[in-house]
């Protein structure tokens, strides 16, 4: 049964649940008013509604720090605090458990998601789509502030309020990532909730001219820039907690987290066709749905517990109310844009296959069924053991190497090939002349790295079409500094970048995503993992072309948990690796390794066993290169994302069109 | 309303033959990649009982097998690590080489990760899998769970 409220409940606990309680009504009240606003072209509704929004962030924010609050002052009448804070954590375990749990992270999401939905309501325009883009926002919120009052709500009373808490999640106190990582997870899929209104707005009032597209580009950069900077946090996460040295492991919910992303990218690349010539407009709203929905399909898979992952949480009434909304997402979405979506006429031929535009549609289709080829890996196992009643098949990463090394090439030719190719058409002779530097550049940078020993086709791969890409871009750049000079204009580069934001940030996201290609290339390829004991005050043992000696052990008692710390001498540097335990966590322990990051490759060092009387520490020693690259990559991806949602400024003069070919945007 | 009205459903000026072949192919070309590896990278969970009953069809094949362990030989020094996982209704030995945490004792549920080669299994991977909150007990009674069940059948 629930029980929502009752006399039993502390002043916190009733204030927090109150003000979800009070979201939702004004939630409820929004909806109808943007309804009415749209479907009687009611300003006055519409403008109602906008203010509901303003109310409802107000209070689910008030939920949000009521829990805050609570969490942070031990108060464990509320369930959500006795069941996953103590009193003996740090502040900043208490701070993050706001969004460690279940019922927490659904109300960060609600939380985050008004957010959107305040900045949304500010920003409108006051044209047709504004009711109905509100009204699609405002049903996302129906459902997320919906079950964050009811069937998952934090603060449901205990009837019994125990002395201290259970405690956090021991795999969240280990490092201070798990802070940073699914806020921005939750900010990359909750932004996609803007676009996703705009589309159902655009589809509802049939105004699929190419308005919605244009304001919705911001929208998606940054949702998208934030699902970035998440998975590449997670998969650091991984790579300093877990101990096991790598940083993806195609789970599940790595994998849910990964086909949003897929479908954003080619979406931000898609809507620059419609946006430049007319083109792929039922095809843009079909990709956003697709999106959208794919977010809460990642949260179901994570919340479920149908499928088996790292994340995977408890099961009861969540999971079945996220398949109904991922049910209703698709079959509203299917069923609007398969309504709409006849009457979508595009203004030209579709793309010719030698264009910009065509090469964005084949990196399209290679997004898509990148999407499609994950999500039938992680959605397998489950369909096995429904259809056979086998218990826990698993697909291995082979399966997922065998797709996504070939697609991930694709995606890096056509990433090269993209911009050197004009809209509309390109003239075959000057895009091969175009062409054949990048080549060149490729095949030497290909033939160097087989010269130095590489052997693995996907690395040489990797090499070759990154010294493309790279060339490539630079080519481009060059030539674009030659023609403002000799066009008269100075400024050179800086004053280039400041009138094109967009088309520079765009390079610099595609140089970022070139770092990161070789990052993985190279660190999943070439990754030594070695174990051995070493003894306290033994002979240093030889590892890996490195020396290992043990020098000592120590044991840190905190209220919350013990350390064992093994000091080793790595080649004559110190490393200080621990194994973590949690009082909440029994035995188990958490390694934290010790990790000596370089630019060409990191040493990682892992404890994985001690002796009670310290004289032993078994240890895992492993070297991969170039895994840094994948965090640096990242950060100029963001960098690169951030730059195109830069204003241009206008060119001071206007110089007559010189059509170089290809080099045109 | 503020609906505009819509121009007509846009008339099919060309064929949409070649678009239809085209996502055909790439369906066609997914779905063989996708269920002609997946056959062979999928791995299975079987108790050591479930093993025995099907030690054909298992044989040299990725697996997954959980049980109790029993008859713990370890070596700290060499990393060399032997026992035996069993269900109750049979056992095998396990052969694993790398370090051992003071979890892994006697009569505890384990999971690991490997091949059988002969009748032994050959562990590439002690599994302790993050369970439902990242606790392991839960993972022990979902073993046990497991193992009852598979007992009373």
């Amino acid at each position: 049964m629930l029980n929502l409220i009752s006399f039993q409940s502390s002043a916190l606990g009733a204030l927090g649940q109150l003000s979800l309680l009070a979201a939702l009504a004004f939630t409820l009240g929004g909806t109808w008013l943007a309804a009415v606003g749209g479907l009687k072209a009611d300003t006055r509704a519409t403008e109602a509604a906008r203010r509901a929004i303003w109310a409802v962030f107000a209070l689910v924010s008030l939920g949000t720090l009521t829990l805050m609050v609570a969490l942070l002052r031990d108060d464990f009448t509320v369930r959500y605090v006795a069941e996953h804070s103590m009193r003996a954590s740090p502040t900043w375990v208490k701070v993050t458990s706001l969004w460690g749990a279940l019922e927490g992270s659904i109300l960060l999401w609600a939380w985050l998601l008004a957010g959107f939905a305040l900045v949304l309501s500010l920003t409108l325009r006051r044209d047709a789509l504004r009711p109905w883009a509100l009204g699609a926002m405002f049903v996302s919120l129906l459902f997320f502030v919906g079950v964050c009052a009811s069937i998952a709500s934090p603060f449901t009373p205990l009837s019994q309020v125990p002395a201290d808490g259970l405690g956090p999640n021991p795999a969240l106190q280990n490092h201070w990532m798990m802070a940073v990582h699914p806020v921005l997870l939750y900010l990359g899929f909750v932004g996609l909730s803007v676009p996703f209104a705009y589309a159902v707005a655009a589809l509802v009032t049939g105004r699929l001219s190419d308005h919605w597209v244009v304001v919705t580009r911001r929208w998606t950069l940054v949702a998208w820039a934030f699902l970035t900077a998440a998975i590449v946090a997670g998969g650091w996460w991984s790579y300093e907690t877990l101990g096991w040295g790598g940083y993806w492991a195609w789970d599940p919910v790595e994998n849910a987290s990964f086909i949003p992303w897929l479908l954003t990218t080619a979406f931000l690349h898609s809507i620059q066709i419609q946006e430049r010539r007319g083109l792929m407009r039922a095809w843009n709203v079909w990709l956003i749905v697709l999106a959208y929905a794919s977010t809460v399909l990642g949260t179901f898979l994570n919340r479920s517990g149908i499928v088996q992952s790292v994340h995977a949480f408890a099961g009861g009434p969540v999971g079945p109310v996220f398949l109904g909304f991922l049910a209703f997402l698709l079959v509203a979405g299917i069923g609007l844009a398969a309504w709409r979506a006849p009457h979508l006429r595009d203004e030209a031929d579709p793309p010719a296959p030698l264009s910009r535009e065509g090469a964005f549609l084949a990196g399209n289709w290679l997004f898509l069924v990148f999407a499609v080829m994950v999500l039938v890996g992680t959605l397998f196992p489950t369909l096995v053991e429904a259809v056979q009643g086998r218990r826990d098949a698993s697909v291995g990463p082979a399966f997922y190497n065998a797709f996504a090394i070939p697609l991930g090439l694709g995606l890096l030719l056509l990433m090269g090939v993209g911009p050197l190719l004009p809209w509309r058409r390109a003239d075959g002779q000057s895009f091969w002349r175009a062409l054949r530097p990048l080549l060149l550049a490729g095949l030497g940078a290909g033939l160097i790295a087989f010269a130095f020993g590489v052997r693995s086709l996907g690395v040489l791969g990797t090499v070759a079409l990154g010294a493309y890409n790279l060339v490539g871009l630079g080519l481009l750049t060059v030539r674009a500094v030659r023609e403002r000079s000799s066009g008269g204009r100075g400024g050179g580069f800086a004053a280039l970048v400041r009138e094109q934001p967009r088309r520079y940030g765009a390079y610099l996201a595609h140089i970022g995503l070139v770092v990161i290609a070789l990052g993985i290339a190279f660190s999943g390829t070439y990754r030594q993992d070695a174990q051995t004991t070493l003894n306290v005050g033994a002979a240093p043992v030889r590892l890996l072309n490195e020396t290992l000696a043990l020098q000592g052990t120590r044991q840190d008692t905190k209220p919350y948990g013990r350390s064992a710390v093994a000091r080793v001498l790595i080649d004559g540097r110190p490393f200080e690796a621990r194994m973590n335990t949690y009082v909440q966590g029994g035995e188990t322990a958490f390694p934290a390794p010790a990790v000596r990051y370089g630019l060409l490759g990191d040493t990682y060092l892992v404890v994985t066993a001690f002796d009670e009387q310290g004289k032993w520490a078994s240890v895992r020693l492993i070297e991969s290169p170039l895994v840094s690259w994948i965090w640096w990559g990242t950060l100029i991806v963001v960098l690169g994302a951030g730059l195109t949602l830069v204003t241009p400024r206008r060119a001071t003069v206007r110089a007559p069109a010189l059509r170089s070919a290809p080099a045109t945007d | 309303m503020t609906t505009t009205p819509l121009p007509r459903a846009r008339r099919r000026r060309r064929s949409p033959w070649p678009t239809v072949l085209g996502v055909l192919a790439l369906v066609g070309l997914t779905a063989t990649v996708a269920f002609g590896n997946l056959g062979k990278s999928l791995e299975y969970f079987v108790t050591p009982t479930e093993y025995l009953q099907q030690q054909a069809e298992y044989q040299g094949r990725p697996l997954r097998i959980g049980g109790l362990v029993k008859a713990v030989q370890y070596n700290p020094q060499t990393l060399d690590l032997k026992f035996n996982v069993t269900d109750g209704g049979a056992t095998f030995p396990v052969q694993y080489r790398g370090a051992v945490s003071d979890l892994f004792k006697e009569n505890q549920g384990v999971v690991v990760r490997g091949e059988f080669q002969g009748n032994t299994f050959h562990a590439t991977e002690l599994v302790v899998k993050h369970s439902e909150e990242y606790h392991v007990p839960k993972t022990q009674a979902e073993l046990k769970d497991l193992l009852q069940k598979s007992e009373s059948e």
